[in-house]
């Protein structure tokens, strides 16, 4: 077992899959270590691409992750925003606050759209 | 009560071992062959009858299950950031599934749990079951189910949905409902004879009260003893019918207990009175020689 200095466990996403197709699996590893290298645990599993009934997948292995977190590792921001979309942490800010910009953001849009058609009528 | 329910059930199913030892789709091998004395021969049909009795377990006959309608958090602030469902499942290896969490986050922002469907293929998904595909194969449509009931594959038809659905799906008990019912009106009632689906039939049947078949062709086989078990299970189900009382004050049994029932609870009881007749005749036939 490789020591690390001031490294932590951290709980993330390493990616795998083809070309064009994406997977991601949650996995407990060490901070220092590559993405996609030797990792401690396998915790779950995420598919970014939506499948024939049109649902993203997640797998989420509930006790080993409360036992990596009970042994203190650090969980990185993606993990964390799926993690409260789930439910099992609260939601995340920056989840709250991207769909608020969206919101602004779509509401200008229209906004723009109708005075732009008005003047042109 | 169960236990002498389960007991008349499985005494009704028979055990045929030539018909349940039937050669199933296997690998060839050729046979062997080998040399036994009296002894190990019948210690060899012991063990195969123990191994029938195995195979012969009824598979549990539950009510429907009733839809999953629960929402956990609404949060209409992330409604229309995402054009997706979430599903989350939880992978632990050592939670039973039936209390697996298996949770939904829809695009306007509702977290529910998920439906039985989605639960079922999730399950599916993440922890394969052998004989289990991921969409239920067109078989356990209405029109092919017709097209095999004319092959009289009903068995196979039954094994495929244990293996397919839960117990207590929709499609589970509408399958079996309609098999039996197909069974009753061509009267094909052989066909589960020594198979495991036979008392969920005899169930069904006596549940509804659509038993006049059955005894006819019990009758017709000269299976007396299935024939009053067949007749006691009906008394044990409905106690308050006119033939259970009066079974009761006359203390009947054999073939005065089948005529009492005719007498009251049939509805062809010209059929069964033939088929009696016809039984008592070859009794006193064989009798006579």
């Amino acid at each position: 077992m490789k020591n690390y200095h001031g490294g932590h466990i951290a709980i993330r996403l390493a990616l795998g899959g083809c070309a064009n197709r994406p997977f991601f699996r949650i996995v407990a590893a060490y901070n220092k270590r590559a993405r996609d290298s030797k990792y401690f645990e396998q915790v779950g599993c995420y598919d970014p691409l939506p499948n024939s009934h049109n649902e993203k997948l997640v797998g989420l292995n509930i006790e080993r992750i409360k036992h990596w977190i009970g042994c203190g590792a650090h969980v990185t921001k993606p993990v964390e925003k799926l993690l409260g979309l789930s439910g099992f942490f609260p939601l995340h800010p920056m989840t709250i606050t991207n769909a608020e910009r969206l919101r602004k953001r779509r509401a200008l849009k229209a906004i723009t759209a109708s005075e732009e058609e008005t003047p042109g009528d | 009560m169960d236990e002498l329910v389960q007991r008349l059930l499985s005494k009704m199913t028979g055990l045929d071992l030539q018909k349940v030892f039937r050669p199933i789709k296997q690998e060839l091998k050729p046979p062997t062959y080998k040399l036994m004395t009296e002894k190990q021969l019948a210690e060899a049909t012991r063990k195969a009858i123990e191994e029938a009795k195995e195979l012969l377990k009824m598979p549990p006959v539950l009510s429907e299950r009733e839809p999953i309608d629960d929402v956990l958090a609404e949060d209409r602030i992330l409604e229309g950031t995402e054009t997706v469902k979430y599903v989350f499942t939880d992978i632990t290896y050592s939670t039973p599934h039936r209390e697996r969490f298996i949770i939904v986050r829809e695009p306007s922002g509702v977290l529910r749990k998920a439906t039985w469907e989605e639960r079922d293929w999730m399950i599916q998904v993440y922890f394969p079951r052998e004989g289990r595909k991921l969409v239920p194969p067109p078989i356990f449509k209405d029109e092919n189910l017709t097209t095999v009931f004319r092959e009289d594959r009903h068995e196979d038809v039954l094994n495929l949905c244990i293996a397919q659905f839960e117990p207590d799906s929709a499609n589970y008990i509408r399958v079996h409902h309609q098999t039996y019912e197909d069974i009753d009106k061509h009267a094909k009632y052989d066909h589960l004879r020594s198979t495991r689906h036979f008392g969920g039939m005899v169930w069904y049947l006596v549940n509804r009260k659509k038993t006049d078949g059955l005894l006819i062709d019990m009758i017709q086989r000269n299976l007396m003893d299935d024939a009053t078990c067949l007749i006691n299970l009906y008394h044990i189900l409905h106690p308050d019918c006119q033939s259970a009382k009066e079974a009761k004050e006359q203390e009947a049994h054999g073939v005065d207990l089948i005529k009492v029932f005719m007498k009251t609870e049939a509805k062809k009881v010209g059929y069964i009175e033939l088929a009696l007749q016809a039984y008592q005749e070859a009794l006193a036939s064989s009798a006579a020689l």
